[in-house]
């Protein structure tokens, strides 16, 4: 604590006086709530890895070989005797005993925007309500402690299909995602960067201090005069950004420090190098990442959207998908942290089990498939089904309110805990009538 | 003449203390007829300094001190041209000896493109909100703005503008979804963005233009307030004639429209309403007008209370920070006016005034309400609703990159077809992009960290602080004629539109004059001034 109060009295070259603007709104009620808290049980965490696009679920997790519906795509054995998913993610169906499937997603949204929208903050869109991204808001719940990295961190996001998913909504930019974009070098060296982290290379240390100092030369007088939310707001925000850029926590997208051997375990691609990315920042204690699987390249588009070709574009991103998800779990698991880390695995809708003339499905809100595991998650076993033809759900629908309040459940957090929106009514994590799934939890 | 007095009440209440009372120029009110009276600018600015007056009195509130020549002008010009002045610009308004040189100024800035331009940003914000949240709706927005553009060049008075948009014809620009609308001008993203649902439709428009908030009353009769579901699906029922867009794939391939469908179905209900008014007043089918004309005929008629009230307050609000119903567009009766009579008084005078919105702009620019400080001198000035002191607020996004370009001499390559067309990886879609804001109110603007950060290292500030690549900073360094403490004023006119204060100056002066390169320490400054709250805000 002293060393922060410390950095911040630098920054501004200003008594404790004229920041406590800043200060009563910025990091005190933090350091209040962690004495609070202090004793609880260890930290919960959260990885989302988001299939853009809206991901086949009968190339994944809810094959129907034999039916003219399923396509050439086979199913496979896995770890869990009776649980069969595609040919295409070997590796994972030796995890089975730690991922449970739900087979039985439904929803009546089949627009990318609107779907994405649903699934990414439990809510449809409502006039002019501004829901939060589920990151923001259950990175706000957990978050038990003041960090130098912020509460939820989002890795390589597709954000055109639906920008306002990709927000804070109500809860305002203190729970901003911070955006972390690959960049892929010669030899497929994956690494990452926070968008100007860092000062331009030709000013010194020293002189970076100095000009925060000027700025706080200016602040000053401003701040004393005019108390107002924008002033206290750049202010918290510049003191967050400069914590980070002098922060050691940003050492976690170093991946150059990480065993070769492991970084190729992921694969040496944006998606697999986020998983790890994620792993790293999950251990230095934040609470929400997400992974964005668009496609095979950095700046890919929704990947999963395979109207055309199907079988090959399928096969192609679980070739990404299956070893970066496996080893995130077994990496998770060797480290001690896949107890307290609920992975979630999820696009905005599925694909129709029919075949389409160019060899593709189109988009199907119907029944289809998303997958919990880890921390919170009683694995190995299958909720749901639909029909041989997979147009109908036969049992178990979930809703995605459903899904919200089980995985609010499986985090330890109470779905419904508010908090208060922008048109003064509070929201709670999972819509209201949400019902967890409680086969699912621990 | 109406300028020039009011100009008079501007300067006379300058240095006039603040309690004393205020004379209005006239005494009349609204006449007895009913029919109102018209105000000139001078007449109405003086109303609502005299209304004002009163509210602060009665609620003990002790207004903020007169805004100096510095702050009015920084403020004006991001009010009226979307950017801060220029340094030439600050000069030559503060030092001009005519005394009615704020009306004059507010003139020449309503007659520059730049007005033209910034209402346009303005007003697409406030018709169609929504349009940067769906990559398929992005590509209609400069048709939109360009449409806005020829009607605020052109002077279209505000009820012809929103009669045009409620009445535009499908086919206009190639269709609501088609590609003509990249480049043609078209107010059909209104209906685009709202997927042509005539449910999205019936909230936009009472919304937009009623200031009424429906939104609850579409699936179930409002909690809070009176509206019912049927009132919600009868003034859907205006824009039932749609064709309805086709769910799976999202697109508005083939529009059609049966101009004279006025009764729909509300769904789950197996129930029919006709076409009415938001009140329940039953339309007039006579005369072969389609629905749509039907609707706008009511909507924008000058007999229509919530029209003129609601546009009245959404110019305030882009004045003043804040509505006097506030949240703007949100009128019931849970949530009243603060200044009820003054909110009136402007909507009358719209009224009075042919819908000539330039003449709400005159009004308020010219009232001393709005010619208060920022600064808080007394407590009683905290809460914004007493408007006892000008508003600390957001910039568009706009704003913030057209005010870092004045500041730093960034020449903007615009496209000759249409301005409103940005190519994507230029700095200014960048930063329009980065500094997209959802909030609603610009008094509770917050600044993200990724925000913080491209003001801090990002390549477009980082430029415009080097010495080999910023206009401003250059010529500044280079000018051979200048004394450190020129400079400085010179850097800070740039960013703030003002000079140091004496404090700044000691602090600031000795930083560059000891420096071991002055022209570092000169760019060391210039990032703080462009990196402070006070420059990234309007206040």
């Amino acid at each position: 604590m002293a060393i922060q109060r410390m950095s911040r009295r630098r920054l501004f070259g200003l008594s404790g006086l004229s920041l406590l603007g800043t200060s009563m709104s910025g990091w005190l009620p933090r350091l209040a709530a962690q004495v609070q808290q202090s004793g609880q049980s260890p930290p919960r965490s959260c990885i989302l890895l988001w299939m853009s696009g809206g991901p086949s679920q009968m190339e994944t997790f809810d094959p129907h070989a034999g039916h003219e519906n399923g396509g050439p795509t086979k199913a496979i054995e896995t770890s869990v005797p009776g649980i069969r998913i595609a040919e295409h993610l070997p590796k994972l169906a030796g995890q089975m005993q730690d991922l449970a499937v739900i087979r039985s997603m439904t929803t009546k949204e089949g627009d990318h925007t609107r779907a994405t929208y649903y699934l990414r903050t439990g809510y449809l869109p409502q006039g002019p309500l501004l829901y939060p991204a589920m990151g923001s808001v259950l990175g706000k719940s957990l978050q038990r402690e003041a960090s130098d990295l912020p509460a939820c961190i989002s890795i390589n996001p597709f954000r055109a299909l639906s920008p306002a998913a990709f927000t804070s909504g109500f809860l305002g930019p203190a729970w901003s995602p911070l955006v972390v974009a690959s960049e892929t070098g010669a030899e497929n060296d994956v690494s990452f960067r926070v968008r100007n982290l860092k000062s331009a290379a030709r000013l010194s240390g020293q002189q970076v201090d100095e000009r925060l100092r000027l700025l706080g030369v200016l602040e000053q007088s401003f701040l004393a005069e005019r108390p107002d939310v924008p002033v206290r707001s750049h202010l918290q925000s510049y003191e967050r950004a400069v914590r980070m850029m002098k922060s050691s926590s940003v050492e976690a997208f170093q991946l150059e420090q990480e065993d070769a051997a492991l970084r190729e375990a992921y694969g040496r691609n944006p998606f697999g190098q986020g998983c790890l990315l994620a792993r790293r920042l999950v251990e230095r204690g934040v609470p929400f990442v997400e992974v964005s699987l668009n496609g095979l390249t950095d700046a890919a588009g929704p990947g999963w959207d395979t109207h055309a070709d199907n079988f090959k574009a399928v096969a192609d991103l679980c070739g990404v998908l299956d070893p970066a998800w496996t080893t995130l779990l077994t990496d998770l698991r060797q480290r001690g942290l896949l107890q307290n880390t609920l992975v979630i695995w999820m696009g905005e809708f599925g694909r129709t089990p029919k075949i389409n003339p160019n060899g593709g499905r189109d988009h199907w809100p119907g029944s289809w498939s998303a997958v919990l595991g880890g921390g919170g998650i009683r694995g190995g076993q299958v909720w749901g089904s639909v029909s041989d033809d997979g147009m109908e759900i036969r049992d178990n629908p979930v809703r995605v309110p459903d899904l919200m309040a089980t995985i609010c459940r499986g985090l330890g957090l109470d779905p419904a805990l508010t908090n208060l929106s922008n048109i003064g009514r509070p929201i709670p994590l999972a819509d209201h009538g949400a019902t967890a799934i409680e086969q699912l939890l621990v | 003449m109406a300028n020039f007095l009011a100009l008079l009440i501007s300067l006379c209440l300058g240095p006039v203390p603040q309690q004393a009372v205020l004379q209005p120029a006239v005494t009349q009110g609204t006449e007895s007829s009913g029919v109102v009276g018209r105000f000139t600018v001078a007449e109405a600015a003086a109303e609502i300094d005299r209304l004002f007056q009163q509210a602060w009195q009665a609620s003990s509130v002790q207004p903020s001190l007169p805004a100096t020549d510095e702050e009015y002008v920084r403020r004006l010009y991001l009010d009226l041209a979307g950017r801060v002045p220029a340094v030439s610009e600050v000069r030559a308004f503060l030092d001009d000896p005519n005394p009615q040189k704020r009306a004059a100024l507010v003139e020449a800035l309503l007659d520059s493109p730049a007005f033209v331009r910034h209402f346009t940003i303005l007003w697409r914000n406030a018709l169609i909100p929504d349009a940067f949240d769906d990559f398929g709706n992005r590509r209609m927005i400069p048709g939109f703005e360009a449409w806005l553009w020829t009607q605020f060049s052109a002077g279209v008075p505000y009820d012809q503008l929103v009669r045009e948009l409620l009445t535009a014809p499908l086919e206009a620009g190639g269709g609501a979804g088609g590609p003509a609308l990249r480049t043609a001008s078209s107010p059909l993203a209104f209906y685009a963005i709202r997927e042509l649902r005539p449910e999205n439709l019936a909230t936009g428009t009472s919304r937009a233009f009623l200031g009424v908030r429906l939104d609850c009353a579409q699936c179930h009769d409002h909690p809070f307030d009176r509206w019912k579901q049927g009132q919600f699906w009868s003034l859907a029922a205006f824009y039932s004639g749609f064709s309805p867009m086709d769910a799976e794939s999202g697109m508005q391939m083939v529009m059609t429209e049966r101009s004279d469908s006025h009764s729909i179905g509300i769904p789950d209900k197996g129930q029919t309403v006709q076409a009415a008014f938001l009140e329940g007043e039953q339309p007039d089918w006579s005369g072969g007008r389609t629905s749509r004309e039907v609707l706008a005929d009511w909507v924008t008629s000058p007999r229509n209370p919530w029209f003129s009230r609601m546009a009245a307050n959404r110019v305030w609000a882009l004045f003043m920070g804040q509505g006097i119903v506030h949240p703007v567009d949100d009128f019931s009766e849970n949530n009243p006016p603060s200044h009820p009579e003054v909110l009136q008084l402007l909507a009358d005078q719209l009224v009075a005034h042919e819908f000539d919105l330039k003449f709400l702009v005159r009004t308020i620019t010219a009232s001393r309400v709005y010619q208060l400080s920022s600064r808080q001198t007394d407590p009683s000035q905290a809460d914004s609703l007493h408007f006892a002191r000008a508003a600390v607020r957001g910039l568009t996004p706009e704003q913030l990159f057209d005010s870092l370009a004045e500041a730093t001499g960034y020449y903007q390559p615009y496209r000759t077809d249409n301005p409103f067309v940005i190519a994507a990886e230029t700095p200014r879609a960048t930063f329009l992009d980065l500094f997209r804001d959802e909030g609603e109110s610009p008094l509770q603007r917050e600044t993200t960290i990724l925000q913080a950060l491209a003001m801090m290292n990002g390549d477009f500030v980082d430029a415009a602080t080097s010495l080999e690549n910023s206009q401003t900073l250059g010529s500044v360094v280079n000018f051979p004629l200048m004394s450190d403490e020129e400079r400085l004023e010179t850097l800070f006119l740039a960013a703030l539109s003002r000079r140091p204060s004496e404090a700044e100056r000691s602090a600031l002066l000795p930083y560059i004059e000891q420096a071991e390169s002055a022209s570092a320490a000169l760019a060391d400054v210039f990032w703080a001034l462009l990196n402070s709250s006070e420059f990234m805000l309007n206040h």
